[in-house]
């Protein structure tokens, strides 16, 4: 038995007047999200990301559909629904730009009617997760942007929201800052239960934190499954890069040559006809080699066929 | 309402606070938007000693009618002036618009709240300052009703001035960039959008800011103040027609505003 699912969408669709024409931002898409999920909601710029997770927060009205996040129609019961879920938009700031930085933590509880006591509690331990301490009293215009985002989070999941959207929320991040991202939204959901959507176009973001990974193209989901299902159905091409002793030509069976550079020589064989050991055999039988490696295939790579419609359904 | 009334009254004090960390430039907002209301003052002022009187009314009584409409204006901008058009577009462009959306409070009261304006202020006060110059001279002896009545008219005039910048923000929601069918059926495309808009929108301004409130619910009020018999004997009663006609223009702006809203597609970044 399924718990009720936190999220309900189903031919969804929404449509914009523009100056060169309608665009069908979303064109009918359908998918449930149960709670404690940590969804990955993926696809190239433009493909309708945001427009969703807009529609999933009450932002906007969809023109055709239906949505329901906690029950709740989001457009209908926007103020009711705000108070159990949270929202970040990478880009932007929900915190008060001119104020310092605890000031903006005092009005969140105040908007989302925490007791004081459990505002304090929640945010002492926020300030460690995500070493707060030293920006409270800054200015949040003056902080960096990393600085800014994992202050973003925590204002954000103060109210102890139940769905937690994040839309980009690692764009133009460094790696340090990135990880401190990404430590603390893994935490979030796996000790809270916070379900997650989280909208990026960094695949590392995804492989890294999600049980599940959606892909919308042109408004439409072309893939929702778990990244293993993802690799083992599309990912059946490896390939062994070899450094040859000599600038010489390779011929080998089983294996496609993908590249050549120097004397650097990429292999594509297929994970199904022939294995990686028998392949390496068949090559130092023939060639004398200086170096190789194994790569698998890659989650971007995949991907990046999916959107151009060249991998198999 | 009474416990959200707290939550609208932070995200106020939170919006001078912010100002006021800069409290020069807060003191310099203030005091030019008080100048401002004295040099149209003193325009009006040369202008009509130039008359001697219009239509029967005396400079100083005519000043009366203006302080009015300052005062009002001021009210309404302390709240308003974030509803103007170029406000509300910034506020989408920015997609801050997007996150107020997602917040537990009214759209309305969020954005009024968090952009007080406490330049307008200055706006309100030297017209308070001159109302009472302009009756002063104009020799009317304030009596509890009178200064009523006078409370009437800015609190009318302003509810109107509220209304009319409400409605326009309900229509820049969709005007504003994302959907530009609706300002080329409107405003008849690019070209017409880029140039005459600007003439023709402080026309439109001037009947909105200064003809219509002072028209509904300055004017007749002011009689009562002045002391002074309308036109053919208008019934005194009329001042009170103008609480209902201010409240008709604030429900049409709060639907216009509302339906503004629901068209509300944001940008597209
Ligand atoms: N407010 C809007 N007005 C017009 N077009 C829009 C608007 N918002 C999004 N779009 C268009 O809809 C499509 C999807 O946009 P978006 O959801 O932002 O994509 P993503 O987040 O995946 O990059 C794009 O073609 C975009 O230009
Ligand atoms: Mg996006």
């Amino acid at each position: 038995m399924n718990p009720h699912p936190v999220i309900e969408v189903e031919g969804l669709r929404k449509r914009f007047r523009t100056r060169r024409g309608p665009v069908e931002a979303v064109a009918g898409i359908d998918f449930r999200v149960q709670p404690g999920e940590f969804v990955g909601y993926a696809g190239p710029n433009g493909a309708g990301k945001s427009t969703t997770v807009k529609m999933m927060s009450g932002i906007l009205l969809p023109s055709a559909g239906r949505v329901e996040v906690c029950g709740m129609v989001p457009y209908r019961e926007r103020k009711r629904l705000a108070r159990r879920m949270g929202v970040v938009f990478g880009q932007r700031t929900q915190l008060w730009w001119d104020l310092p930085l605890e000031e903006s933590f005092e009005l969140v509880g105040h908007l989302y009617r925490i007791p004081p006591a459990e505002r304090a509690a929640r945010l002492a331990r926020l300030e460690e997760v995500l070493a707060l301490g030293p920006l409270l009293a800054v200015p949040v215009r003056s902080l960096s942007l990393g600085q800014r985002m994992r202050a973003e989070l925590a204002a954000a999941v103060l109210p102890a929201p139940e769905v937690l959207f994040l839309d980009e929320p690692t764009i133009g991040l460094d790696v340090e800052a990135k990880a401190a991202v990404r430590d603390f939204l893994r935490e979030l959901n796996r000790d809270q239960g916070t379900t997650v959507i989280l909208t990026t176009h960094d695949l590392d973001d995804i492989t890294r934190l999600c049980s599940r990974l959606m892909i919308i193209d042109h408004g439409r989901l072309i893939y929702d499954g778990t990244v293993e299902a993802l690799r083992t159905a599309y990912g059946t091409t490896r390939v062994l890069v070899v450094d040859l002793a000599e600038d010489e030509p390779v011929q080998v069976q089983g294996a496609v040559l993908a590249r050549a550079e120097g004397r650097r020589r990429w292999l594509e064989f297929a994970r199904d006809e022939v294995s990686a050991a028998e392949l390496i055999a068949r090559l130092l039988a023939g060639h004398e080699v200086a170096d190789l490696t194994l790569e698998e295939p890659d989650i971007e790579d995949i991907v990046r066929r999916i959107y151009r419609g060249e991998a198999p359904p | 309402m009474a416990e959200h009334a707290g939550v609208y009254l932070r995200l106020a004090a939170a919006s001078v606070r912010a100002t006021a960390r800069r409290p020069a430039y807060l003191v310099v907002r203030f005091l030019s938007a008080g100048m401002i209301v004295g040099i149209e003052v003193a325009g009006v002022v040369l202008m009509l000693d130039r008359f001697g009187s219009i239509g029967g009314w005396r400079p100083a009584e005519v000043v009366v009618l203006f302080g009015l409409a300052f005062t009002a204006q001021g009210l309404a901008l302390v709240f308003g002036d974030t509803l103007e058009a170029d406000k509300v577009s910034e506020l989408v462009r920015r997609g801050t618009f997007d996150q107020v959306l997602t917040r537990p409070t009214s759209p309305l009261g969020w954005v009024v709240a968090s952009y007080v304006d406490t330049r307008f202020v200055g706006r309100m006060l030297a017209g308070a300052v001159t109302v009472a110059w302009a009756a002063d001279r104009a020799g009317v002896a304030w009596t509890p009703g009178r200064a009523g009545l006078a409370a009437l008219a800015v609190a009318c005039a302003a509810t109107i001035i509220f209304g009319v910048l409400l409605a326009a923000a309900g229509f820049t929601f969709v005007t504003v960039q994302g959907s530009e069918a609706v300002n080329v059926l409107i405003y008849g495309g690019q070209y017409l959008a880029s140039y005459p808009m600007q003439i023709y929108g402080s026309a439109l301004r001037f009947v909105f800011v200064w003809v219509i409130p002072i028209g509904l619910a300055i004017y007749v009020p002011a009689l009562g103040v002045l002391g002074r018999q309308g036109p053919a004997g208008l019934p005194g009663w009329l001042a009170w027609l103008s609480a209902p006609v201010a409240g008709a223009f604030a429900a049409l702006g709060g639907l216009a505003w509302r339906a503004g809203i629901r068209h509300y597609v944001g940008t597209g970044s």
